[in-house]
């Protein structure tokens, strides 16, 4: 889907320009919204409308607008984005334009220029592709050469051209979808009702889809899946390789090191589910050991960690990111203790990932959902429908909340997905 | 009903045409390898402007310029308001050097001079004729849609914008010519299904032109109070016009047509005053 709000003035009423207007881009199989329509008082006062078109690509869009043009239905938003470098290593100029997770475009030189790593609550940052020294003339004078990226704060440096304001920058709205689409057996969002089979199913099928595609697949992990049991079911779909990418947290990782180890988690026996004897202090042991090694793959390596998720993503080389907690027990050795680090880990690894799966994880849910942009697909699959609630809450839109239980849902996605793909 | 007569077309500004020629192609008339008989040009130009005369009307002259061959079209030069000039802005390069001698024209008359903004093209009373209470506007070809806002805050006048249909068309003068304060000749043809309703709308008794009528160029006539000078006239139009009391001249211009303009495009009402007119009768 395409858009562009269009404006159009004069004695457009009387002279059945806007009804032309309508006429034409429904004419061209596109669709429209009027955002507003002033009416002249009298017979020579003008007229105003601003109308949205919307198109099914950009091309459509682009023949649609010059086709409007001729009846005097202009791009609304014609300015050129305004630019200011930056005075201080991580900090933006005052004014700044702060990024959503919507695809989005920067005008520049006339062009409008993709913005390449959609992410909220970031600033744009405009560089030239051939890395030359940039200046605010330069970037003006030739918008093809240059490339926007989305940058957080902390990593923008002294010099770096900022987009402030928000003329120039056009926010494409959440694509909508319509008809049978792969979204539409969750269009309540939040659905506890509808029959989980049915649901895992369904994302089994776009998990194949996206792989098939060539796109990746993200899980995000909280300590509740070994806690459930669903260690086993969620190694298995890494083994397969149904997984690209593991982001999680210090509990995460040990209580599935911990389960695999001491066949404990969180001090439970998690196959019979009763308090193991001196189990409260299993965890904190498992610590101790892969600190001693050094690392988790260290661990891996020497035999000590023999099974999980996480020896399967060393096995399989599937990246992962453990961001730490100020409640942290240890922690891991692999343990980001640097959020900032963290997050620009996590950023770079999300890279070509198309579906997001968030299993049973509040915090590092909603710390990779600011990280995402909206057109990731992701399925939050929590016993808790606040979390989901709240992933939507704070603008992950895309987020498709399944309210079961993570062990369940794991259990039968891993069976359903089975063989390698 | 008896003719309530236009209050304007009594005073022109017409060019003679001393370097009137077809040396480029910008409409579907003009064909380079058809060059312009200066001398039968020139008799049939001296001829339009007796005509002119005789039926009343004063005739102001502008200069010709050498290279400029369609400066003779002065319909096209702007809008005029008043005391008030805005200058066409042309849609092909070839005739954008006519306007530095249509502004001097005018400031050298008395006029105030105001722009359209640049960027939107408008080809002034060749694509705009007051009508009723609104000045009439053709878009498409030569003009743009756009341009009809920004006239509409210069002059104050209420503007109705009608989209052109057809390229032989091409100016809204050669689809519409307002015969008196009730009637108009009309060429439908020439509009979109939108612009035929506007027309309809605006239009209380409309005498309709036939294809081939229109093709004649019988809209691009120039109505001198009572009187309508026309390029051609065919016996059912004239039959039409005379039954409403209006009186029939004919002025052929065929060197002209090789161009794309007929007896309207030779001239530029000077007495036109936009804006929200007074109540009829005042």
């Amino acid at each position: 889907m395409a858009s562009e709000v269009v404006e159009i003035e004069g004695h457009i009423i009387d002279s059945l320009i806007l009804a032309k207007v309508m006429d034409v881009i429904l004419g061209a199989g596109a669709d429209y919204r009027v955002l507003d329509v002033e009416i002249g008082k009298s017979n020579v006062d003008t007229s105003r409308a601003r109308i949205e078109v919307i198109a099914d690509t950009e091309d459509a869009l682009a023949s649609l607008l010059v086709e409007l043009q001729v009846h005097g239905a202009n791009r609304a938003h014609m300015g050129e984005a305004e630019l200011v470098g930056a005075d201080a290593d991580g900090v933006l100029p005052p004014g700044f334009y702060a990024t959503t997770n919507l695809p989005t475009r920067v005008r520049l030189g006339g062009r409008w220029l993709e913005v390449e790593n959609p992410e909220m609550d970031c600033a744009l940052v405009v560089r030239s592709v051939d890395r030359a020294a940039p200046s605010r003339e330069s970037a003006a004078e030739d918008g093809p050469g240059w490339r926007v990226r989305t940058v957080p704060m902390h990593r923008v440096r002294a010099g770096d051209l900022v987009v402030v304001g928000s003329d120039g920058v056009r926010v494409e709205a959440p694509e909508r979808p319509r008809g049978a689409t792969p979204f539409e057996f969750m269009t309540s969002e939040v659905s506890s009702e509808k029959p989980k089979g049915l649901l895992v199913y369904d994302v089994s099928r776009r998990i194949r889809r996206a792989k098939a595609a060539g796109g990746r697949v993200l899980a995000v992990c909280g300590p509740a899946v070994i806690h459930t049991g669903a260690g086993p079911d969620v190694a298995r779909l890494v083994r397969e390789g149904w997984v690209d990418v593991l982001f999680a947290g210090n509990g995460f990782a040990t209580h599935d090191v911990e389960a695999n180890v001491m066949g404990t988690s969180l001090g439970v026996s998690v196959r019979e589910g009763v308090l193991a004897e001196g189990g409260h202090s299993n965890h904190l042991r498992v610590i101790n050991e892969v600190r001693r090694y050094g690392s988790i793959a260290a661990a891996v390596d020497a035999g000590y960690i023999d099974g999980g998720v996480m020896y399967e993503c060393v096995r399989r080389g599937v990246p992962f990111v453990l961001g730490g907690s100020v409640r942290d027990d240890g922690p891991l050795p692999d343990v980001y203790t640097d959020v900032v680090e963290a997050a620009d880990a996590m950023r770079y690894l999300l890279q070509g990932v198309t579906v997001a799966l968030m299993l049973a994880s509040t915090l590092h849910a909603i710390a990779t959902g600011n990280l995402l942009p909206s057109g990731v697909e992701t399925y939050c699959v929590d016993i808790n429908q606040a979390v989901v609630t709240k992933l939507a809450d704070r603008g992950s839109h895309q987020a498709l909340g399944i309210v079961t239980d993570v062990g369940l849902f794991a259990r039968e996605l891993s069976a359903d997905l089975g063989q390698a793909p | 009903m008896a003719v309530e007569p236009l209050g304007w077309g009594r005073r022109l500004l017409m060019c003679p045409p001393e370097h009137f020629d077809v040396l480029y192609e910008i409409n579907s008339w003009m064909h380079r390898e058809v060059r312009v008989d200066p001398d039968a040009a020139r008799a049939q130009w001296d001829g339009l402007v007796t005509v002119l005369k005789e039926v009343g009307a004063e005739v102001e002259l502008m200069a010709s310029v050498p290279g400029l061959p369609d400066l003779v079209f002065t319909a096209n030069a702007g809008i005029v308001n008043g005391a008030q000039f805005i200058p066409a802005r042309f849609r092909h390069p070839e005739r954008q050097g006519e306007t530095p001698y249509d502004v001097a024209w005018f400031t050298q008359h008395g006029s105030s001079v105001d722009y359209l903004p640049e960027g939107v093209s408008h080809e002034g009373a060749g694509d705009a004729l007051p009508f009723g209470d609104v000045l009439v506007s053709g878009y498409r070809f030569r003009s743009d849609a756009a341009s009809h806002a920004y006239l509409s805050r210069l002059t104050g006048a209420a503007v109705r914008s009608v989209e052109l249909a057809d390229e032989r068309l091409y100016h809204l003068d050669l689809t519409f010519c307002p015969l008196d304060r009730r009637r108009a000749m009309v060429a439908p043809m020439g509009w979109d299904a939108y612009g035929r309703r506007v027309i309809e709308a605006l239009v209380p008794e409309a005498l309709v032109l036939e294809d081939d009528d229109a093709l004649a160029f019988c809209a691009n006539s120039v109505v001198v109070g009572t009187t309508v000078v026309m390029p051609s006239c065919p016996p059912r139009v004239g039959r039409r016009l005379e039954a409403w009391g209006f009186e029939v001249a004919v002025a052929p211009v065929p060197e002209f047509l090789k161009a794309g303009g007929g007896c309207r495009c030779l001239t530029l009402a000077l007495d036109v005053t936009l804006g929200p007119c007074p109540p009829s009768g005042a």
